[in-house]
């Protein structure tokens, strides 16, 4: 518990300390900025079904697949291709503290960016003084969105981690984040739309279909439904995949 | 000297050990053991296995074959417990450029056990062993080459562990970061078990208690300097510094050694080789002093570790021929 607890503060105090992680998060930012700035450009005209917060959160995936590979291909990739992964490996924190630290530090550093943008929301209402509209800040779709963030990034951080436990090189480990978040998205939309009438054989893949739909997850959330299907999908998915990084940390060469 | 493997008082301890990738292998049957407190060199040639055998005792690669025990703990039943009385400076040393050496050390400190209470203190003591207090603040990336290797050993002596692996400590360094660091290195004599894994003979001679020689993933030879000087080499030429001529101690020498050869290797010194003991070295003596001949000095010509680092590995080139 002691190197967990040391090794999640220096996660933390390195990602913060570095220049990238500001990088990062400035174009987070500015990603989010800008959907929200159309979004609120395109109510501000014309009444429509949506908030500008629901937007940002329509918009989920473009984050996901451009920020987050961006957070997780560093801890792991770059500390192997450095060597220190392996002298971190000769003290007493065994792969699972050091796999655990390095998840939760770039997990708390995900939920951070998105909290940072439940800031715009509110500024942008300030601002705009006796013109606001009360439906730019739309609390309830902001918190479940962040709570889903905060769910599902249990599996996405862990599926990247996944993606740089082998590699020496952050840009492969970056790509195959990309990779694999993208095909984790497009998944269940992908395997619903197979014509499993016609063959009882692959029928099977419904359920499975139906826990992948990673947007639906995402509404369910925004619209305070709280099913048990994505919680079981995100917390299982996310434990095998650190329990595959560990074991690939631990393997020696 | 020991019993069962692992059952004993050996600070560390490698039984048979090899490591093989596939149909190339690294190292085949390594056995050697390092006594607490003492200093064991770790030579051979480049691709000899040096690097293999102390990653396998460091727990970072699995041995195809063979057992390491440190401090009787086997590595690879028992990690955690050998990680602990273990310290490994890797050959490339890595380090975070972006840390500072006071915060690197203390999260090291942490990270190897040592209580909070004490990390202060035994950061203090090995920025001050290592000489690196000048440099505490200063970022690890900014540290010259000599710098990393001291941090590198301060990071290893920081939980003081049993026994520490050090491989090529000196690599890359320039001469005056040699002799800091070899200065180093004798002072921590008698207080942990090291093993240096070095191709640099000079290095491994002026600083160990023994040494280990590797070759082609084989030990080709172990023991101190002058046991293996006694082992592979024949006795070692005498140089006078006379007046006579080469002749003149040739025709003396050869009436005690009939086998005796001399020549003069530098103006006023002739070498002399004897295939005796060093019963005839003093009837030599006698002799020249019997025949009137001023010798003003009698010396063994010094041989260095290289004569018998080359003297072990052709004998183990010319067994595997005959083999």
């Amino acid at each position: 518990m002691r190197a967990f607890r040391t090794l999640l503060i220096h996660e933390l105090r390195l990602a913060w300390l570095g220049w990238t992680t500001w990088a990062t998060w400035a174009l987070f930012l500015g990603l989010q900025a800008t959907v929200f700035w159309y979004a609120t450009l395109a109510t501000s005209r014309t009444p429509m079904p949506w908030t500008p917060i629901e937007a940002v959160f329509a918009w989920f995936p473009l984050p996901l697949l451009c920020i987050l590979p961006l957070l997780t291909m560093r801890p792991l990739a770059e500390e192997r291709r450095a060597g220190t992964l392996s002298a971190l490996l000769t003290t007493q924190a065994g792969p699972t503290a050091v796999v655990l630290a390095k998840f939760f530090a770039v997990w708390l550093t995900w939920i951070t960016f998105w909290i940072s943008f439940a800031v715009l929301p509110f500024v942008t209402y300030w601002s705009l003084g006796s013109a606001a509209d009360g439906r730019l800040i739309d609390l309830v779709t902001l918190g479940g969105g962040i709570i889903f963030v905060a769910v599902s990034g249990l599996l996405h951080v862990a599926l990247g981690l996944l993606c740089g436990s082998r590699t020496r090189s952050p840009a492969l480990a970056a790509l195959l984040t990309f990779v694999s978040l993208l095909a984790m998205t497009v998944a269940g939309g992908l395997l619903e739309t197979l014509p499993t009438d016609g063959w009882e054989s692959i029928a099977w893949l419904r359920a499975p279909a139906e826990h992948l739909k990673n947007l639906a997850h995402l509404n369910d959330f925004a619209a305070g439904i709280l099913d048990s299907a994505p919680l079981v999908l995100y917390f299982s998915g996310s434990l095998l995949c650190l329990g595959l990084t560990i074991l690939n940390v631990e393997a020696p060469d | 000297m020991s019993g069962e493997p692992g059952q004993n008082v050996h600070a560390l301890e490698a039984c048979g050990l090899t490591k093989r990738y596939g149909r190339l292998t690294a190292i085949e049957g390594v056995s050697f053991q390092v006594a607490p407190g003492e200093i064991v060199g770790f030579l051979g040639p480049n691709g000899a296995g040096k690097s293999t055998t102390l990653g396998i005792l460091a727990g970072r690669l699995l041995a195809t074959e063979g057992r390491a025990y440190i401090g009787g703990i086997s590595v690879a039943s028992e990690p955690a417990a050998a990680r602990q009385r273990l310290a490994h400076m890797p050959e490339n040393n890595p380090l975070p450029e972006e840390a500072r050496v006071r915060e690197y050390l203390e999260l090291r400190a942490r990270l190897k056990g040592v209580e909070e209470d004490r990390v202060g203190l035994r950061v203090d003591q090995v920025l001050h062993d290592c000489n690196l207090r000048e440099r505490a603040s200063s970022l690890i990336g900014q540290l010259s080459k000599g710098f990393r290797q001291r941090v590198g050993i301060a990071d290893a002596l920081i939980a003081e562990p049993e026994v520490v692996l050090l491989d090529e400590p000196t690599i890359g360094l320039d001469p005056q970061q040699i002799l800091g660091i070899r200065d180093l290195l004798r002072s921590l004599r008698g207080k942990l078990a090291m093993l240096i894994s070095s191709h640099i003979l000079s290095e491994v001679e002026q600083v160990c208690d023994r040494v280990i020689i590797i070759h082609r993933g084989k030990i080709v030879a172990q023991g101190s300097p002058a046991a293996l000087r006694q082992d592979l080499l024949p006795p070692p030429a005498l140089l006078i510094t006379t007046s006579a001529s080469a002749t003149d101690v040739l025709a003396i020498a050869q009436k005690i050694d009939p086998s005796a050869q001399a020549r003069e290797t530098a103006a006023g010194t002739i070498r002399v080789e004897l295939s005796a003991t060093s019963q005839a070295r003093a009837q030599l003596l006698a002799a020249l002093i019997q025949a009137n001949l001023s010798v003003t000095a009698l010396t063994e010509e010094p041989t260095g570790l290289e004569a018998i680092f080359l003297a072990a590995t052709r004998r183990e080139t010319s067994e595997a021929a005959v083999r």
